[in-house]
C-alpha cells in the first residue's frame, strides 16, 4: 500500500505539504490570505504551460519553444487589441493568440513526425524562429495600452481566488479529464509507452503526437493572453526560460522524459511546489543566487526520487507475477 | 537509425553555423579607397533589445544626415555572445574601417581585440558599457579609447532623490535590480543606494528581476508580503517598474507606494502622469551611438580623446513629461 502511494503523486503531495509547513514557520507572512493569492497568481502561467507540456512529454516528446511561442502569440494578439475598446476586437485578438499558438504547435509536431526529427531539435529551432519573429513583428518594442476589460480580468478575484488562476485550474481539470477518462488520453499514454504497438493496432501515432504538440500550442496561446491580462503589456522578450520551468513542473510531478508515464495531477502539484518554493524563499529573504541553487537542487532530488521510484516499480512487477507487463502500469489520475 | 543520427548531426551543424553567422555585417562594409568616405563600424550588442534597436536606428539616421561616412552595423545574437563580438571587431579591422564604435558585450574580454585594432591604426570609441579601466591601462590604450556615454549612477541617484521627496525620511523602500553581472545594472543600483543613503530611507530588500515585467511582479509582490510597510520602489528599468505597478494595483495600495524608475519607455508615461511613478530617467539611448560616431569622426580628423565623455541625461517627472 505504501509502495503504491510512493508510485503515485502521494510523494510530491507530501513534499509540498512539508515545504509549505516549513515556510509557515520560517517565512514571515507566508500563511496569509494575500500571500496565498499571490502564489496562485504567480503559478498561473507555469501551470497553464505545464498542462500542455504534459501531453508532449507523455508521447515522448519535448517542447522547448513554449516561452518564445508565448511571446509571439502575445505580440501578435497585443498589437491587434492595443488601444481598442471594442469587445469584438478583444475576443478576436484572444482567438488569434490561441490560433498562433496552435499553428506553432502544429509545425513542431508535423516537422518532427514528417521527417522523423527529434522534437528536441525541432522545437529548439522553433525557439529561435518564434523569438525572432516576435522581435521582428514589434521592432523589439513593448506593447502597452491594452484594453481595460482585459486588465480588469487580470486583477479580479472570484471566491477569493484570482480569475486567471481559475482559468489555470479549469485547463488542468480538462487536461486531467482528457488524459484519464477518454480514449484519446489512453492513446497518448500508449503512444509514449510503446508506439509500435499502437501503430500495429491500427492507430496513426503521428496524428496523436501532432495533436499533443497542438495542445501544447493551445495552452501557449492561452498563457499569452493571461500574461497580458496580468501585466497589461506584451513584450517580445517575455517568456524567456519558461519552457524549462514548465518541463521542471512536469518532471517534478513524476513524468518520465522517455514518455508514457506521468499525470496531470502530478504536473499540477509540481507547478505548485515550484511556486511555493520561489515564494517562500523570497519571503525569507534568501539571496538570488542561493534561490537558484536551491531550485536546481529540488529538481535534481525530484528526478533522483523518480529513478528510485521506477526501480521500485520494476521490482514490484517482478515480485508480483500477476502483472504481465515489465513496464510499470501508467499512473493516470 | 543511422540516417536519423546523420540528419540530427547535420541539423546541429547547420544550427552552429547559423550561430556563427550572427557576427556578420548587416551590410557589407566596402573597403574604403582613397578619396572615399571613411568607413565606420558600429559594433552593437543584441539587436533584439528595444534599447539597442533605437540606438541603431538613431545611428543610421545620424550617419545619413552627416553624409561624410559609410556606416556598417554589426549585431550579435544576445548580450552575452562575446565570441562573435570579438570576431566582429576583427572583421572590421580586416575590412580596413577607419573607426570602430563599440558597445562591448564584456568590459574585459573586448580589450585585447580592441588593442589590436588600435595598433592597426583604427580609431576606437567605447559606448554604452564602459570598458574596464585597469584592463585598458594594462593594454596601454587607456588614453586612446574614449568612453562616450551617460552616467547611470548619477541618473539613478537623481531618480531616487525624487522618491526621497515623495516618501520622506525613514520610509521603507526596495530595489529591483537588473541582470546580475551587468555593469549598468550595478551602476544603477549604486545610484539608488546613494539616494537612499543621502535621503535617509530604509532599504529593506534588494533583488534582481532580470529587467523583466513578470518576474518583477512576482519578486515585488513577495517583497510586499514580507514587508507590508514598503513605501517606495526603485526599479532598474521601466519594464520592471511596470510589474511592480501591477502588484501595487492588485494589493490595493495604489497611491500609497511610489516608484522611481529608469529608461523612459513609452509604456511608462501614463504612470508618470498619474503620479505613481515619481520619476524616470531618459539617457537618450537612441543618440548614444550617434554621439559615438561624432567622436569617431573627430578622431579620424586627428583629434585625440580619452577617459569619460559624459552624454546628456534628463530626469523625467510629471512636470516635464513630453
Amino acid at each position: 500500500m505504501i509502495k503504491r502511494l510512493v508510485l503515485g503523486e502521494a510523494g510530491i503531495g507530501v513534499a509540498l505539504v512539508v515545504l509549505a509547513g516549513f515556510f509557515v514557520i520560517a517565512a514571515p507572512n507566508f500563511a496569509t490570505e494575500q500571500n496565498l493569492r499571490n502564489i496562485m497568481t504567480q503559478i498561473t502561467l507555469n501551470t497553464v504551460l505545464a498542462v500542455g507540456m504534459t501531453f508532449v512529454i507523455l508521447v515522448g516528446g519535448i517542447d522547448l519553444s513554449v516561452g518564445s511561442a508565448m511571446a509571439l502569440c502575445a505580440v501578435v494578439s497585443g498589437t491587434m487589441m492595443a488601444g481598442s475598446g471594442s469587445v469584438v476586437t478583444l475576443v478576436g485578438a484572444i482567438l488569434v493568440s490561441v490560433l498562433v499558438g496552435a499553428v506553432v504547435g502544429w509545425i513542431n509536431g508535423f516537422v518532427s513526425e514528417q521527417w522523423r526529427v527529434p522534437s528536441f531539435i525541432v522545437t529548439l529551432a522553433m525557439l529561435n524562429v518564434a523569438r525572432g519573429a516576435a522581435e521582428r513583428y514589434t521592432d523589439a518594442a513593448t506593447i502597452y495600452n491594452l484594453p481595460a476589460a482585459l486588465n480588469d480580468f487580470g486583477t479580479i478575484t472570484l471566491l477569493g481566488v484570482p480569475a486567471v488562476f481559475w482559468v489555470a485550474l479549469l485547463l488542468a481539470g480538462i487536461g486531467w479529464f482528457v488524459l484519464s477518462r477518454t480514449v484519446f488520453g489512453r492513446l497518448i499514454y500508449a503512444t509514449g509507452n510503446n508506439e509500435e504497438a499502437v501503430r500495429l493496432s491500427g492507430h496513426k501515432t503521428s496524428r496523436i503526437k501532432i495533436a499533443a504538440f497542438m495542445i501544447a500550442g493551445l495552452t501557449v496561446g492561452i498563457a499569452a493572453v493571461l500574461y497580458m491580462a496580468r501585466l497589461n503589456i506584451a513584450s517580445p522578450i517575455l517568456g524567456q526560460g519558461y519552457e524549462l520551468n514548465a518541463i521542471a513542473a512536469v518532471v517534478i510531478g513524476g513524468a518520465s522524459l522517455m514518455g508514457g508515464r506521468g499525470s496531470m495531477a502530478g504536473t499540477f502539484l509540481g507547478a505548485c511546489l515550484l511556486g511555493v518554493l520561489t515564494n517562500g524563499l523570497l519571503l525569507m529573504g534568501v539571496s538570488d543566487f542561493e534561490r537558484q541553487i536551491i531550485t536546481g537542487l529540488v529538481i535534481l532530488v525530484a528526478v533522483v526520487l523518480d529513478a528510485y521510484r521506477l526501480r521500485l516499480a520494476r521490482k514490484l512487477a517482478v515480485t508480483q507475477p500477476a502483472t504481465k507487463e515489465p513496464v510499470p502500469a501508467t499512473v493516470a489520475s | 537509425m543511422n540516417k536519423k543520427i546523420v540528419a540530427v548531426a547535420g541539423l546541429a551543424l547547420a544550427l552552429t553555423a547559423c550561430g556563427k553567422e550572427g557576427g556578420t555585417t548587416a551590410e557589407p562594409a566596402a573597403a574604403p579607397k582613397p578619396g572615399e568616405k571613411p568607413g565606420v563600424c558600429l559594433v552593437m550588442k543584441s539587436l533584439a533589445n528595444e534599447f539597442f534597436q533605437q540606438m541603431q536606428k538613431g545611428a543610421e539616421e545620424h550617419a545619413t544626415k552627416r553624409g561624410d561616412l559609410t556606416l556598417s552595423v554589426v549585431g550579435i545574437q544576445n548580450e552575452t555572445d562575446i565570441d562573435n563580438q570579438v570576431a566582429a571587431v576583427e572583421k572590421c579591422v580586416t575590412q580596413q574601417a577607419k573607426a570602430i564604435v563599440i558597445a562591448p558585450a564584456d568590459s574585459r574580454a573586448l580589450v585585447a581585440p580592441l588593442k589590436r585594432a588600435v595598433d592597426a591604426g583604427v580609431k576606437v570609441v567605447n559606448i554604452d558599457v564602459q570598458l574596464e579601466e585597469g584592463a585598458m591601462k594594462a593594454a596601454g590604450i587607456g588614453d586612446k579609447v574614449p568612453f562616450v556615454g551617460p552616467d547611470n549612477r548619477e541618473g539613478a541617484k537623481q531618480s531616487g532623490m525624487e522618491l526621497v521627496k515623495a516618501v520622506g525620511k525613514d520610509a521603507e523602500v526596495v530595489i529591483l535590480e537588473g541582470n546580475p553581472g551587468a555593469a549598468n545594472a550595478a551602476q544603477r543600483k549604486a545610484g539608488f543606494e546613494d539616494a537612499i543613503k543621502e535621503g535617509g530611507l530604509k532599504l529593506v530588500d534588494s533583488k534582481t528581476a532580470h529587467w523583466e515585467t513578470n518576474e518583477a511582479h512576482t519578486v515585488f509582490s513577495n517583497m510586499l508580503t514580507a514587508h507590508p510597510d514598503i513605501k517606495g520602489v526603485l526599479a532598474g528599468n521601466d519594464n520592471m517598474a511596470l510589474g511592480a505597478l501591477k502588484a501595487i494595483d492588485e494589493q490595493g495600495k495604489k497611491g500609497q507606494i511610489k516608484v522611481a524608475s529608469f529608461d523612459n519607455i513609452p509604456a511608462i508615461a501614463q504612470y508618470v502622469k498619474d503620479g505613481t511613478v515619481v520619476a524616470t530617467l531618459d539617457q537618450y539611448g537612441a543618440q548614444q551611438a550617434a554621439n559615438g560616431i561624432d567622436y569617431a569622426m573627430k578622431m579620424i580628423g586627428g583629434e585625440n580623446f580619452g577617459g569619460w565623455q559624459k552624454t546628456e541625461i534628463k530626469l523625467i517627472t510629471k512636470d516635464n513629461l513630453g
